[in-house]
């Protein structure tokens, strides 16, 4: 017999979707839930950076079928053009390595702190396909 | 291509095992190539692998860079093909991307007093996992504590509490932080049996050194002790119970980011 005990958190949900950092474990449920429904999965990866940049290497991002998301790229500096590019990747199936930049001028007229380039991968994860593999 | 079919589910699947397992791999991408952009391959410690790239040579030479980049604190890195073998001509303008897969950094904490609630909350902040322990079922309650990642262990007896939680001591950080000596004594006890990444031990100088002085006595190796925070923390000036928790989880992460806890700006004045 134990004598510690557990206490459990009252709540049974699971807050999936968040702004800021996702944990790895949290992350790869999800493509598999999504996947297990035959979902597509999105997943923007920080790849390489460059300069002053909001985020570090392997920062993620996960996109779902229905609009969600979780995690982070880097806030405003990017974000807009990563979820534009993540959208039409959804639309195709097709993985890429994305570049953006962000100078110096640019970051300060919108009042940013970042001011490098990024290297983000935007990769579709996905079951069920009928394309050829290895 | 995308992570199509099967080598997705293998990929997911894997990665989740080694996550469970609190095992470490690396997951290596293609991510700039002619063909086959997204193709996975996931190498584990033994050098076990899941997935292909599509080439065995290049499998090969990239299950024997992914063990030097898991040597290495990266979380992620790009290289060319040609950067880790000389001999793929055929992917010598590719690229892969390496990323460390390891179960997120966990940090028990023994004592849910005014430091140790402070530091539950901020590291929580941080990204750790937490498991806070104490022997007062009334200090770890979900009213205080609402957070679910923050684990709550009311323990009648700290030791077996200390060593279910802190297991084998792989990817923890432990903070023993209880409101006696004898409590600090008896979780340090079952701490160092584990020898986890870091260990913190609060109290001043001579109060540590009095502890310290028990366990010595009682048998511990000195290179174990030696490898204690006693006191915990860096010097930062800390007052507050917050502050203290802030002093606290900035050692522990410079010690598993390999920071020094000096100043960045340090150089300026160094070179006048």
């Amino acid at each position: 017999m134990s004598n510690y005990t557990f206490i459990p958190h009252p709540s049974a949900l699971i807050p999936a979707f968040q702004m800021g950092t996702i944990a790895q474990n949290e992350l790869y449920s999800l493509i598999a839930e999504a996947n297990g429904r035959g979902e597509r999965v999105v997943v923007a990866t920080v790849a390489h950076t460059r300069g002053s940049t909001p985020q570090r290497r392997g920062a993620k991002m996960l996109f779902l079928a229905n609009g969600a998301t979780a995690g982070t790229v880097g806030g405003g500096c990017i974000e807009a053009e990563v979820w534009a590019e993540a959208r039409e990747a959804m639309r195709t199936g097709k993985s890429a390595l994305h570049h953006f930049s962000l100078t110096a001028d640019e970051a300060s007229e919108e009042g940013m702190v970042c001011g490098g380039t990024m290297e983000i991968f935007i990769d579709v994860w996905e079951t069920g396909s009928d394309k050829e593999q290895f | 291509m995308s992570n199509t079919g099967d080598q997705s589910t293998f990929i997911v699947e894997a990665v989740r095992r080694i996550l469970e397992e609190s095992a470490m791999a690396t997951l290596v991408t293609l991510v700039e190539a002619r063909a086959m952009v997204g193709a996975k391959l996931l190498v584990d410690e033994s050098n076990d692998r899941v997935g292909t790239l599509g080439d065995a040579a290049l499998d090969e030479a990239v299950a024997r860079h992914a063990q030097k980049f898991l040597a290495s604190r990266a979380e992620a890195a790009t290289f060319k093909v040609e950067e880790i073998s000389g001999n793929l001509e055929a992917f010598s303008d590719a690229r892969l991307l390496f990323e460390r897969i390891e179960p997120e950094p966990r940090l028990v904490i023994c004592g849910a007093g005014h430091v140790g609630a402070s530091l539950a909350r901020l590291a929580h902040l941080v990204g750790y996992h937490i498991t806070l322990i104490d022997d007062r079922a009334e200090f770890v309650t979900r009213e205080r504590f609402p957070e679910k990642e923050i684990e709550l262990i009311a323990a009648e007896n700290w030791s077996d509490a200390v060593s279910a939680c802190v297991g084998r001591g792989r990817g923890v950080a432990v903070a023993v932080v209880t409101r006696g000596h004898n409590e600090d004594e008896e979780c340090m006890r079952a701490v160092l049996a584990a020898r986890p990444d870091y260990v913190g031990l609060i109290g001043s100088k001579r109060r540590t050194n009095i502890v310290l002085e028990r366990l010595r006595a009682s048998g511990f190796d000195e290179t174990v002790l030696e490898q204690v925070r006693a006191p915990i923390g860096l010097d930062i000036g800390a007052v507050s119970p917050e502050e203290v928790a802030l002093s606290i989880l900035a050692e522990i992460v410079a010690e598993r980011r390999g920071g020094t806890g000096v100043s960045l700006s340090e150089w300026r004045r160094k070179k006048k």
